[in-house]
């Protein structure tokens, strides 16, 4: 299946999804939203959300616009890394998805659609990748230090220095790509060339 | 109890386990976290697999209701909640933890575990409830975790009294509110703290303590080790865990959790609405009360059925708990049974003769002794706290 395939039957998933139960008054809340940015609205829920708290907190709401604008100001309020674009993409996708008329079951986001979409950065290349430490530093501050904290002594995620899986440069891609218990999947925010940085520099450290 | 014991032993299997798993099979796509993954800030899998987890980070997870046929809700099977997980079990141990004293008082103090165990220990059995508890409940639908039924339990906690520890430090006249803060702090520092207080009189109240054991044990980790707040018949909200700082003030604690969450509006406002008038915070607990057994969707035969549950007023005794099997048009009281202790909750039962086969549903509401009884729903408001509305369960008997 092709990508426009996909966002075609995603586009027509979340209308169906919307129609269930709606009342006039939810109408406004049930703006469509197609894959690509459904997809990198979960991508910044990963990256920017689930810094604090794992996405089901979210998941579970079923929310008016007005009151999802609400939140996502509160959040960048608190501090959640977000610019007014991806604050606007948000609001978008969530009062789309988690609207008051919207089922308690919603489907899974197909699994097929983050595989089809690509990756925000360069593609994945062929064969290893060579990581630069200098670009690690900024992007393990940017995504990561939040949770591993500062130099990646620890936080409230495990420290990562010298961690065993440093050892391991392929596990290491996969479980940042993947995630892995408390820790999300990055593989729609960071790009193997980034995750390969983010190891340089974690080996150095 | 059968719950594990020191939380500093778990984290460094959960760590042990992390590195394992590293090494393992990768996990897969999405970031969706099963409930026995809920491991982050130390919580391994025994601490939690009884519960229904509705946030894996920070966790926040209910006790399946079935739980309640027991008068004492087990430590591993307690609800958990807390805005930002427990803190590293370090500064929590023995020799590192401290509790201080300050503020309006004659003489700033900082105490060791051992010495709060000078003052004289008071055992109490009190239900502990979160304010959201039901949240899912109200419509229009709030914000917030969406609690269903057990974000409750009945425990037994022991400790000092809070008035004992503030007496030696010597309240000074202007103190009004008795504000707590824990050791739990957010992932980024740019979040609100947890910070809550209560008014003085509750804070001298006898019954109110700082505890340091959960049903006989030394409080868990995810329950607040080694010392928590407990306000008997307030919500949970009060109940500040991790405890670390005491501060005798004039006025209600400032900042988001006191003066924007856990307040409700003191008129009734439109549904819907958010509010923009007068609140004040939420303290005591309504009267409430829920149906462990039969459990939702069970099917029975037919013939005698206990109907069985739990029912609780906060501050007020439970005076009365009645069932309906037709929506509410007639009620029948249950018998009240078992232990009764101020701030505990009361078990209730009922024997139904279930004569025809076919699906029913089965209410139950409690009184208090103030003559307050639970209504069909409650009073909407913009968070969703404090829902009581009526029990509901629906099950089959089998032709």
């Amino acid at each position: 299946m092709t990508i426009s395939g996909h966002s075609r039957a995603f586009l027509l998933m979340i209308s169906l999804v919307g129609l269930a139960g709606v009342t006039a008054a939810q109408k406004e809340d049930l703006g469509v939203i197609s894959a690509a940015p459904a997809l990198r609205a979960e991508g910044l829920i990963i990256a920017r959300c689930s810094v604090c708290h794992s996405a089901d907190l979210i998941a579970q709401q079923r929310l008016p616009r007005a009151r999802w604008e609400a939140t996502v100001e509160k959040m960048e309020h608190w501090g959640a890394e977000i610019s007014n674009d991806e604050a606007d993409l948000l609001v978008r996708y969530l009062s789309a998805r988690y609207h008051p008329g919207a089922p308690d079951q919603l489907p899974p986001l197909d699994s097929e659609f983050r595989k089809a979409e690509p990756l925000a950065q360069e593609p994945v290349a062929e064969g290893p990748l060579t990581g630069v430490a200098a670009r690690g530093a900024g992007i393990f501050e940017h995504n990561c230090q939040a949770c591993h904290g500062a130099m990646a002594i620890g936080g409230m995620g495990p420290k990562l220095v010298k961690t065993p899986i440093l050892k391991h440069e392929e596990l290491f891609l996969e479980m940042v790509l993947h995630g892995r218990g408390a820790m999300p999947a990055w593989s729609s925010v960071l790009s193997p060339q980034d995750i390969a940085d983010i190891h340089a520099w974690l080996v150095t450290r | 109890m059968n719950e594990e014991p020191a939380s500093r032993s778990l984290s460094r299997r959960t760590l042990l386990k992390r590195v394992i798993q590293g090494l393992g099979v990768t996990f897969a796509l999405g970031h969706v976290i099963p409930r026995v993954m809920a491991e982050a800030g130390g919580v391994s899998k025994n601490e939690a697999d009884h519960l229904i987890v509705h946030v894996a980070r920070p966790l926040d997870a209910e006790t399946p209701v079935q739980e309640f046929v027991s008068y004492l809700t087990p430590n591993s099977r307690f609800f958990v909640r807390s805005h930002f997980g427990p803190p590293p079990a370090e500064p929590l141990s023995d020799p590192n933890w401290r509790l201080s004293v300050s503020g309006l008082v004659d003489r700033p103090l900082t105490f060791t575990l051992q010495d709060l165990k000078q003052f004289e220990e008071v055992t109490l059995t009190a239900v502990v409830q979160c304010s959201g508890n039901g949240r899912v409940f109200h419509r229009p639908k709030v914000p917030g975790v969406q609690w269903e039924r057990g974000a409750v339990g009945n425990a037994q906690w022991a400790g000092v009294r809070l008035r004992d520890v503030l007496a030696q430090a010597g309240m000074q006249t202007k103190g009004r509110h008795v504000q707590f803060q824990g050791a739990d702090r957010p992932v980024v520092a740019t979040v609100p703290l947890f910070i809550r207080s209560i008014p003085l009189e509750k804070a001298l109240h006898p019954d109110t303590i700082l505890a340091y054991e959960m049903n006989g044990r030394p409080l868990p980790l995810l329950h607040g080790a080694p010392l928590r707040v407990i306000t008997p018949g307030w919500m949970a909200d009060s109940c500040t865990k991790w405890l670390t700082d005491i501060t005798v003030q004039a006025e209600e604690a400032k900042g988001y959790y006191m003066q924007t969450a856990y307040r409700v509006p003191t008129t009734p406002v439109e549904q819907g609405i958010a509010a923009r008038g007068q609140s004040i915070p939420v303290e005591a607990m309504v009267v409430k009360s829920l149906i462990a057994a039969p459990q939702e969707g069970e099917t029975l035969k037919s013939g005698p059925v206990s109907i069985q549950g739990v029912a609780w007023g906060g501050e007020v005794k439970v005076a009365k708990v009645e069932v309906s099997l037709d929506e509410g048009k007639t009620w029948e009281t249950a018998r009240l049974v078992g232990e009764d202790h101020p701030y505990a909750w009361r078990q209730w039962q009922l024997v139904w003769k279930a004569k025809t086969a076919g699906t029913f549903t089965i209410l139950c509401r409690a009184t208090d002794d103030h003559g307050q009884t639970q209504s069909k729903t409650s009073p909407w408001n913009p968070s969703g706290y404090l829902w009581n509305g009526w029990d509901r369960v629906t099950i089959t008997v089998a032709a």
